[in-house]
């Protein structure tokens, strides 16, 4: 490892063979070893990770539209799962019997929005590094630890929503350049952003930026529980709100030159990596109280087109999932390239880190999901 | 006076009475004593004679004889001498000696006797008439009853004695130098006896035998005689000074006789050593600051002026001119050297006479070849007219010969008949003169003349299009010299070799002398290389040009630059930005460092390796009609380039759909602009590509897109570069065609509708199988006895490849049959022959707009006939190729054609010819000899004869070597063919009589065989 000679790049220590279109997004149990996918003949995938097989498939969306995001958090409960189809949809699944197909979902959400904005749900700082599923892989590395099922380590997090909760989602509106939060107990929508039915405001308008391509909800340190969403546009700037204040952002910049894909706010919540359409990922650093956004890297890419962005959780390092097939590692706090990953021989749509930092999945239109183990933490 | 005559008289007629008396001695002799005792006592007359020495040889009462003769006195003898040789004494004697004696008695001479009494009255005679009586003695050879051997070698014996080893031309010299002295001779007597005895003395290698003594052979004759001239007489003139005029006249004559009997070389061989041995040490004695007046004062120089002087044949002097010149190139003398020896021998010459002037600025400049080092001695000599060291060179009278020269040359080699029919060498000879007084020009000079940058701007252009390398070649050095003539700083380079060189090879590497014959098809693939580079080379050329100056002034701006630099400069602008940067990496530095302090799992984060290439996200193309739409979008020249790669790979898998956009795919492949799309440097790759997918649309799908292709080549929207690629890449697969192997299962005739009526019932197996196969028989199931189905079983004979080892056997239904018909089919092409080659025949005539392959766009029309001869000969032994050969043969007869001004065509034509008597089988030319087909012996005796035309007038020098294998191949042919011929007339004769008539019609000629058919 620490030889002179450079080593090559790995290639994935698994490939998940099975969807039979594009896969679109994949995202992690928060605890145990599983991962789920959509693809875009709207078919959802659970895997096992560790025997690399497929547990269960449902078309929870219609085979026409697809599924554009899945997503989890330990904020929704553990055994739940968010889909996303271009159909204007946004379902809550319940996870339990390990069954979709048979199963309706706990609650079904009509944006009524027909777009490619994948949805968010909260994040959280982590504060707690300790690995969540660990005995699930090797029993040795869970000598010492405080044991405990996955549930139980989850059971914490849900304590913790409060003031509104944090079972929220983060959706773009039927108004494409809106976007709204949802709340996944009641199935109602909270708040618009920008709102432009309170009086006092003077219509601030983000329509002039086009359509919402990607958006992050999170919950910043310093914001006592309220939401904070970081949007970006069409035009490639980036509008950071408050829910508190739905008229008028925090702060608004713009470092990309083509509409932003992706977002994604670190492990702290106190900066984040995003990708474009260009040919930048811009590393940057959020101030809450301040509320200013700084860029700390920018990187500049020889093709560009960035679909997806991940940091790991522990924040050592991102990775992005590029339009020229690759998935490029980065260090995240210099912004130095670590690795260039060339397995998917079509477009990678997303990539993302399970819990324990150990694992990174990425998905691309080859109907592949690529399993890589990366600088173990 | 009237004394002297008087005795002369009567000395004179007593001699004649006593030869009178000698000859009918001689006449009477019995024995050869009496022969040598008649010729002694007139020898004795005349020489002064030791009888004694004769005494030995003779018997004795002859020798008394002879001792007792008394010698006249040396007043009476010198006397005798003169009246004898001067009279008519002498030729008479002569006749008698050279015919008579020698062929009767001479072999019976002993050696004593035939030295002092029969040679002698040759070798120590009056060389000069000897000479005129012994010269034409040579010719005499029908004299009967006499040994005609003998008198010829005793006569070459003669001469060899008195010219070579007596000395005798430098003899005949000085006696001429004396004749003139006393004036006793009219001048023009004198005149004619030089020039007289000039001309015999010289026609001696001529007129002696083949057998004759080597040293009369013309070449160490002429050395001899030119060396005695030279020695001799360059002593005698430096003690007499003047009045040397008849020796002149006699150097001279025999100079010039020497050069007109073809030995030039010879003479000039030993001249220049002397000549140049002369020039040098004039040159060492003035320390390098030669003047002309040093020069003519110098004694030896006078030898020298004098004899040019009196040489007045024109011819003559061309021709030691022309010697003069290469043998100073063959001993390596300097410039200097070289220029005093031309100004020595020609400088007064040059001023007076037209007809030098017109050798040296005519001839030597537009009709001779010389090596570029003799062509600057003639322009430096002849046109500059001052030594080549000196430094001032624009005096204007220098100037005008020189705009002069420059004007003709220029006119001459602007004329595109020059390029169409005059040698190679011959262009770059005046190319090179051109260019060498180019660079002795400047612009204002330039200015001064009325067309030359015309002329030379015309000439260039049309060169750069030819299909010849070399003429390439010329048109840019041509253009260099011009455009440093223009500006000097400002170089113009058409031509990449060239780029880095100083000066410019004039020689054109021609001098290098080309070995070895490369085979017609092979010369013509040469061109077609050539003619490849030169399109592309040509289009990337000015490009290039401009970026080579781009960079030469980067760097000098650099080199400037960095100097300034290094300066501090206070009040340096400092540009916020910067700053911010550095605060920003510094904030970097603080953070990495902290980070590493508190956590060392960073290290870990050891970079891969990040080398990255985008082969894999090269788009692929898995349909022919995205390819095609690819291809037509013309702004992307990145998925032109990708259409263009994959292009090949799936015209190659011949999908289903390929017949129905065949079409498309050919016209988007031809109007692909290769140059436009691709990076510099790998245009040439994109054209192979290019090239690649349309052999391959071709092969695989022929009749479609030749239809197509033969429609473009004589479309207006393409242009000749287009019309030649579809005519390459038509070649190629005509080629490719030929040397196909396909596996094809041959066709099973196996019978389409099954006879339910066979002689079996039905439920049994059919008895389809190989032959030798057993009858079906029933299988007795051994187990149970109820079964629903019977089994069968019959023998099967083993495969010849089967050997019976084991038990194992394999069967399958459809295993065996595909190897057996395997069909390896060799030649796919004379199937297509016709499409390719009619279509393209119909219009090369036509001439629209765009269009215009006889005068124009020549280089299209050899292109076409090149590919016709291909398609001739993928086509060979088939019988197509006898079909497709007589139009292919009218269309070369065709004036315009065979006729073609540009040697490149008639290379093509020669090329296609030797294709068709390739690919016509013998068979089928007998069988049209026997059948009358007019029509196709017609073609084959124009080949002949036009080859045979070919082979005796042309200037170019690969037609010529064509022409002569193209004979060579006919005569194979018509060799193969009589023999055919023989063949078929023994079987043919037995059945029908009336065929013979016919055969009349057509002929046939074998050359080196009378036989006609």
């Amino acid at each position: 490892m620490m030889s002179k000679a450079k080593r090559p790049p790995p290639d994935p220590v698994a490939v998940l063979r099975g969807h039979r279109a594009s896969v679109t997004d994949a995202s992690f149990h928060p605890s145990k070893p599983i991962l789920f996918s959509g693809s875009s003949d709207g078919e959802l995938r659970i895997w096992d990770v560790i025997q690399h097989r497929t547990v269960s498939s449902a078309w929870v969306h219609s085979a026409a539209h697809g599924i554009i995001a899945v997503a989890t958090s330990p904020l929704i409960g553990t055994n739940k799962l968010i889909s996303q189809g271009k159909d204007g949809t946004v379902k809550y699944w319940d996870i339990e019997e390990g069954d979709l197909s048979r199963s309706l979902p706990l609650l079904t959400i009509k944006t009524n929005a027909y777009h490619f904005c994948k949805l968010s749900l909260v994040k959280e700082p982590v504060t707690n590094l300790e690995p969540t599923y660990r005995e699930a892989e090797t029993l040795d590395d869970a000598g010492g630890r405080a044991a405990g099922t996955p549930e139980e380590f989850s059971k914490p997090y849900e304590g913790e929503t409060h003031l509104g909760g944090s079972s929220y989602v983060a959706v773009v509106g039927e108004e494409s350049s809106v976007v709204e939060i949802w709340d996944l107990k009641t199935g109602e929508r909270v708040v618009q952003l920008p709102q432009n039915s309170f009086a006092d405001n003077p219509s601030f308008s983000s329509k002039e930026r086009g359509m919402c391509m990607a958006v992050q909800a999170f919950l910043p340190s310093g914001s006592e529980g309220f939401l904070n969403i970081l949007a970006g546009y069409e035009d490639g700037s980036m509008l950071w709100w408050d829910i508190r204040n739905p008229g008028l952002p925090i702060t608004s910049m713009k470092f990309h030159s083509e509409p932003v894909l992706s977002l994604c706010i670190d492990g702290s919540c106190n900066g984040g990596i995003s990708g474009a359409a260009d040919n930048k990922i811009v590393i940057y650093n959020l101030d809450h109280p301040v509320g200013s956004c700084v860029v700390k890297n920018e990187i500049v890419l020889e093709r560009p087109g960035i679909s997806g962005t991940s940091v790991r959780p522990d924040c050592k390092i991102a990775a992005t999932a590029g339009w020229d097939h690759r998935v490029r590692i980065y260090n995240y706090r210099k912004g130095s390239p670590l690795a260039i990953l060339k397995y998917h021989h079509a477009t990678c749509n997303s990539v993302s880190y399970s819990t324990d930092c150990k694992l990174m999945a990425s998905t691309s239109e080859d109907a592949t999901i690529a399993l890589w183990e990366l600088y173990p933490p | 006076m009237e004394e002297d005559t008087k005795i002369r008289r009567e000395t004179e007629s007593r001699l004649l009475e006593k030869v009178g008396e000698v000859i009918t001695a001689i006449q009477a002799a019995k024995h050869v004593d009496q022969v040598i005792r008649a010729l002694h006592s007139l020898a004795v007359l005349l020489f002064p004679l030791d009888s004694s020495l004769l005494s030995g040889s003779i018997d004795q009462p002859y020798r008394d004889q002879v001792l007792s003769v008394k010698a006249p006195s040396e007043k009476e003898r010198s006397d005798s001498f003169q009246a004898f040789y001067q009279g008519a004494a002498f030729p008479a004697l002569a006749r008698v000696l050279l015919f008579d004696v020698a062929s009767n008695w001479l072999a019976c001479f002993p050696f004593s006797a035939q030295k002092h009494v029969y040679d002698v009255f040759f070798v120590n005679g009056v060389v000069n008439e000897v000479i005129q009586v012994l010269v034409p003695g040579l010719q005499q050879n029908r004299i009967s009853g006499l040994n005609i051997d003998a008198v010829q070698a005793n006569i070459e014996r003669l001469l060899v004695l008195c010219l070579l080893e007596n000395n005798g031309v430098c003899q005949m010299a000085r006696k001429f130098g004396y004749l003139c002295k006393p004036r006793c001779v009219s001048d023009k007597k004198l005149r004619e006896d030089v020039s007289r005895v000039a001309q015999i003395v010289t026609s001696v290698p001529d007129k002696a035998r083949l057998t004759a003594t080597p040293s009369l052979s013309s070449h160490s004759f002429f050395k001899q005689i030119i060396l005695q001239l030279l020695s001799g007489v360059e002593a005698v003139t430096m003690s007499t000074k003047n009045e040397m005029d008849g020796t002149f006249l006699f150097i001279g004559e025999t100079f010039s006789r020497i050069c007109r009997r073809g030995s030039s070389d010879v003479l000039l061989r030993e001249v220049t050593p002397q000549i140049l041995r002369h020039v040098q040490s004039c040159l060492l004695s003035s320390n390098g600051r030669v003047s002309t007046d040093l020069i003519e004062s110098n004694p030896g120089s006078q030898f020298w002026l004098k004899l040019m002087e009196v040489i007045v044949d024109s011819y003559a002097m061309e021709r030691i001119s022309e010697q003069l010149l290469n043998q100073l190139v063959a001993v390596d003398a300097s410039d200097v050297e070289a220029y005093w020896t031309l100004w020595l021998l020609f400088n007064r010459l040059l001023k007076h006479q037209t007809s030098i002037r017109s050798i040296f600025l005519d001839k030597f400049l537009l009709w001779k070849v010389f090596p570029v080092s003799c062509l600057r001695w003639i322009l430096q000599f002849a046109v500059l007219e001052c030594p080549p060291t000196t430094n001032v060179q624009t005096e204007s009278h220098v100037t005008d010969s020189l705009l002069d020269t420059v004007q003709r040359l220029a006119a001459v080699w602007s004329k595109r008949e020059f390029v169409q029919s005059v040698s190679v060498e011959q262009q770059a000879y005046v190319t090179a003169g051109i260019g060498l007084c180019l660079e002795k020009m400047c612009k204002e000079e330039l200015d001064k003349t009325k067309d030359v940058m015309h002329s030379i701007l015309q000439g260039v252009s049309f060169r750069l299009e030819s299909p010849a390398y070399l003429v390439r070649k010329m048109a840019s050095s041509i253009a260099l010299a011009f455009s440093k003539v223009i500006d000097p700083k400002n170089p113009l380079f058409l031509d990449e070799d060239s780029c880095n060189e100083e000066n410019i090879d004039w020689e054109f590497g021609l001098t290098a002398p080309k070995k070895g014959t490369l085979s017609i098809s092979n010369r013509m693939e040469k061109h077609t290389d050539e003619l490849k580079t030169s399109i592309t080379s040509e289009l990337a050329k000015n490009s290039k040009y401009e970026t080579n100056n781009m960079v030469n002034d980067n760097e000098k701006c650099k080199s400037k630059k960095l100097s300034v630099f290094e300066l501090v400069d206070p009040d340096e602008i400092i540009d916020p930005a910067m700053l911010t940067c550095e605060s920003v990496s510094d904030d970097n530095g603080e953070d990495n460092t902290s980070e590493n302090s508190d956590s060392s799992s960073d290290s870990s984060l050891q970079p891969y390796d990040l080398t990255d290439d985008d082969m894999d996200l090269r788009r692929n193309f898995s349909q022919l009609v995205d390819v095609i739409g690819a291809m037509r979008k013309s702004d992307d020249a990145d998925g032109v380039e990708k259409a263009l790669d994959v292009a090949e790979s799936l015209i190659r898998a011949s999908p289903d759909e390929l017949t129905h956009v065949t079409s498309d795919l050919v016209r988007t492949l031809v109007q692909i602009r290769c140059s436009d799309l691709a990076a510099e440097g790998e245009e040439e790759s994109a054209e192979e590509k290019r090239q690649g997918a349309l052999v391959a649309l071709i092969v695989t799908c022929p009749f479609q897109s030749l239809d197509t292709l033969n429609k473009l080549l004589y479309s207006a929207n393409v242009d000749v570069s287009q019309r030649i690629m579809i005519l390459d890449v038509m070649t190629e697969a005509a080629q490719e065609l030929a040397h196909t192997k396909t596996m094809k299962p041959k066709h099973q005739t196996g019978v389409l509708i099954s006879t339910i009526s066979e002689p079996q019932p039905w439920f049994l197996p059919s008895n389809a199988g190989p032959p030798g196969a057993g009858s079906w028989k029933e299988i007795s199931g051994s187990g149970t006895p109820l079964k629903w189905s019977k089994s069968y079983e019959r023998e099967l004979p083993l495969k010849p490849s089967q050997i019976k080892i084991g038990k194992t056997r394999r069967w399958s239904l459809r295993s065996q049959n595909t190897q057996s018909h395997i069909n390896w089919s060799q030649n796919k092409f004379p199937v297509y022959a016709a499409a390719f080659m009619l279509p393209a025949m119909q219009g090369f005539d036509k001439k629209r707009h765009g269009v215009d392959l006889l005068d124009r766009d020549f280089i299209v029309l050899g292109k076409l006939i090149y590919m016709l001869g291909v398609c001739m000969k993928c086509a060979s032994m088939h019988p197509e190729a006898s079909t497709l050969a007589p139009p292919l043969l009218d269309m070369l007869r065709v004036r315009e054609i065979c006729h073609h001004k540009e040697a490149y065509v008639r290379r093509a034509v020669l090329f296609a010819a030797s294709c068709v008597l390739l690919a016509l089988h013998p068979s089928y030319v007998a069988s049209a000899l026997i059948e009358g087909n007019v029509e196709i012996s017609k073609g084959l005796e124009w080949i002949r004869l036009w080859s045979l035309e070919v082979a005796d007038s042309e200037t170019d020098r690969e037609c010529y070597t064509m022409a002569m294998s193209c004979l060579q191949l006919h005569a194979e042919m018509a060799l193969q063919a009589s023999r055919a011929l023989e063949s078929a007339e023994s079987t043919s004769s037995a059945k029908s009589v009336g065929l013979k008539s016919s055969l009349s019609r057509a002929t046939i000629k074998i050359p080196y065989s009378n036989v006609q058919y």
